[in-house]
């Protein structure tokens, strides 16, 4: 077609073509998004405190230590709980450690098997039992108010005494010994222990577990006291 | 009756006529064709591929990105908390960029369903940081100016109270809780047609590092790129 026979309405139309051509081109991709979704989960944590410590022993010693930070399975003989051993107790004093980015509960159950058959045996009521001063200290951990539904260290003159009536040693103070623990029961509870920090931070709180015994004359035999700790997030 | 003075003007005006329309005819032997155009600032924000997801727990890509699509990218994260014991939960998604003119590429952040407590996570604990290479032949001459530190896994410590915190300035989404901007530079294409695949990408780096977060089922942290031109 010649080019002297575009009329004006082509000539027209073809810069209407053009304009929208131009027009379309802006019509590119400008925006993007990213979008992630993520999720923090409630974590309790119940870790050894560190080296256990025994006294009061007669023969016995530790089996298997507590490493701090490390998972929590320590292996105690106790040794001599009848009155040959002239101490006044055997004592095991274990750490613990909690970290938590929640509120949490600490819940421990205990099972005292004899190999004895009467009422002299050792039982879960001769096995004192209380948590110690807790601590928060240290970089990263959270303040708090935590509640110790022990009575402490069972050694304690306030915690336990003779039964005038039978002679046998008994720890009475409020869950001062395993027997108030046959079942899971709990023995510490608190606020979020640790702030907002990278788990690499190794601090968080420590309690030392006490457990003791006073030795009597209890029935010949062989004793395993077993203790589970379980601490949750409510 | 033949009348000779009437015959000759007859000849004489078809003669005039003949001549005007020889004339006319010799006028529309040229023309003219004008056409007018534009040349748009052109700036195109696109996926560069496919995202990679690192140290999570539990977490996956939902969405992933498609090279040279619109980027729409969708990752769950997974697991911020203390039970991830990776060093750091790292998104890196490819952005592709091409323009004919300067060109500044700006984000704008939010983080959503974390808490409000000292303790919740927030834009600051989201590392961010962009790794453009130097530009190859094939595009327009030119450097990029990164507004970021980089990968945000490099370098960072934790602060007096051992919180994680990233090294440097706009190393976190906490800078882009407004509309800021990550990248500029000059033109990126050079004159080439518009179905050329060269272009500029690179990828943008999203990292958290797990800590003692408040727990959150729902968290949602989005990230909005706008390029426009200079």
């Amino acid at each position: 077609m010649p080019l002297y026979s575009i009329t004006p309405i082509r000539l027209s139309l073809l810069t209407i073509l053009l304009v929208v051509c131009a027009v379309s081109s802006l019509g590119q991709s400008t925006t993007g998004t990213v979008t992630m979704s993520a999720t923090v989960s409630k974590f309790v944590e119940i870790n050894s405190g560190g080296a256990v410590t025994l006294t009061g022993n007669s023969g016995g010693g530790v089996t298997t230590d507590g490493v701090a930070n490390s998972p929590l399975a320590v292996s105690i003989n106790l040794g001599e709980l009848g009155p040959s051993n002239t101490n006044s107790f055997v004592t095991a004093q274990v750490p613990l450690k909690l970290r938590s980015n929640a509120a949490y509960v600490l819940s421990m159950t205990a099972t005292v098997t004899s190999s004895g058959t009467t009422a002299s045996r050792i039982g879960t009521a001769d096995i004192g039992f209380g948590l110690g001063t807790v601590s928060r200290t240290g970089l990263g951990v959270n303040a708090g108010a935590d509640t110790n539904a022990t009575s402490g260290d069972p050694t304690l003159p306030a915690n336990g005494s003779v039964n005038g009536a039978t002679g046998r040693y008994e720890f009475t103070a409020v869950r001062s010994n395993l027997s108030a623990f046959t079942s899971a029961t709990t023995a510490l509870s608190g606020p979020i222990i640790m702030n907002a920090v990278p788990r690499s931070n190794a601090n968080g709180l420590t309690v030392p577990a006490f457990f003791a015994v006073k030795p009597q004359f209890f029935e010949n035999g062989t004793t395993t006291i077993s203790v589970t700790f379980t601490v949750t997030a409510p | 009756m033949f009348n000779p003075t009437k015959g000759l003007l007859s000849a004489l005006a078809i003669a005039t006529v003949l001549m005007m329309s020889a004339m006319v005819t010799c006028a529309q032997t040229t023309g003219s064709v004008t056409m007018t155009a534009t040349v748009s600032n052109f700036v195109e924000l696109t996926s560069g591929g496919a995202v990679t997801l690192t140290g999570n727990s539990g977490g996956s890509v939902i969405t992933d990105g498609t090279a040279n699509s619109p980027l729409a990218v969708v990752v769950n994260l997974g697991e911020l908390g203390p039970s991830n014991t990776n060093s750091f939960v790292t998104l890196s998604a490819p952005l592709r960029l091409r323009s004919n003119v300067a060109y500044q590429l700006n984000m704008v952040s939010s983080v959503a369903g974390a808490g409000a407590t000292s303790f919740s996570l927030k834009d600051t604990d989201v590392g961010f940081g962009l790794t453009p290479a130097a530009r190859p032949a094939n595009l327009a001459a030119g450097v990029d100016t990164n507004a970021t530190p980089g990968d945000p896994t490099v370098g960072g410590s934790t602060d007096v109270n051992g919180r994680w915190v990233f090294a440097g300035a706009n190393s976190t989404l906490g800078a882009y809780a407004v509309s800021g901007a990550v990248l500029s530079g000059p033109r990126i294409n050079k004159a080439v047609s518009a179905n050329s695949a060269t272009n500029l990408t690179f990828p943008a780096i999203f990292s958290i590092k797990p800590q003692f977060f408040d727990p959150a089922p729902a968290i949602t942290i989005t990230a909005q790129f706008t390029v426009v031109a200079l």
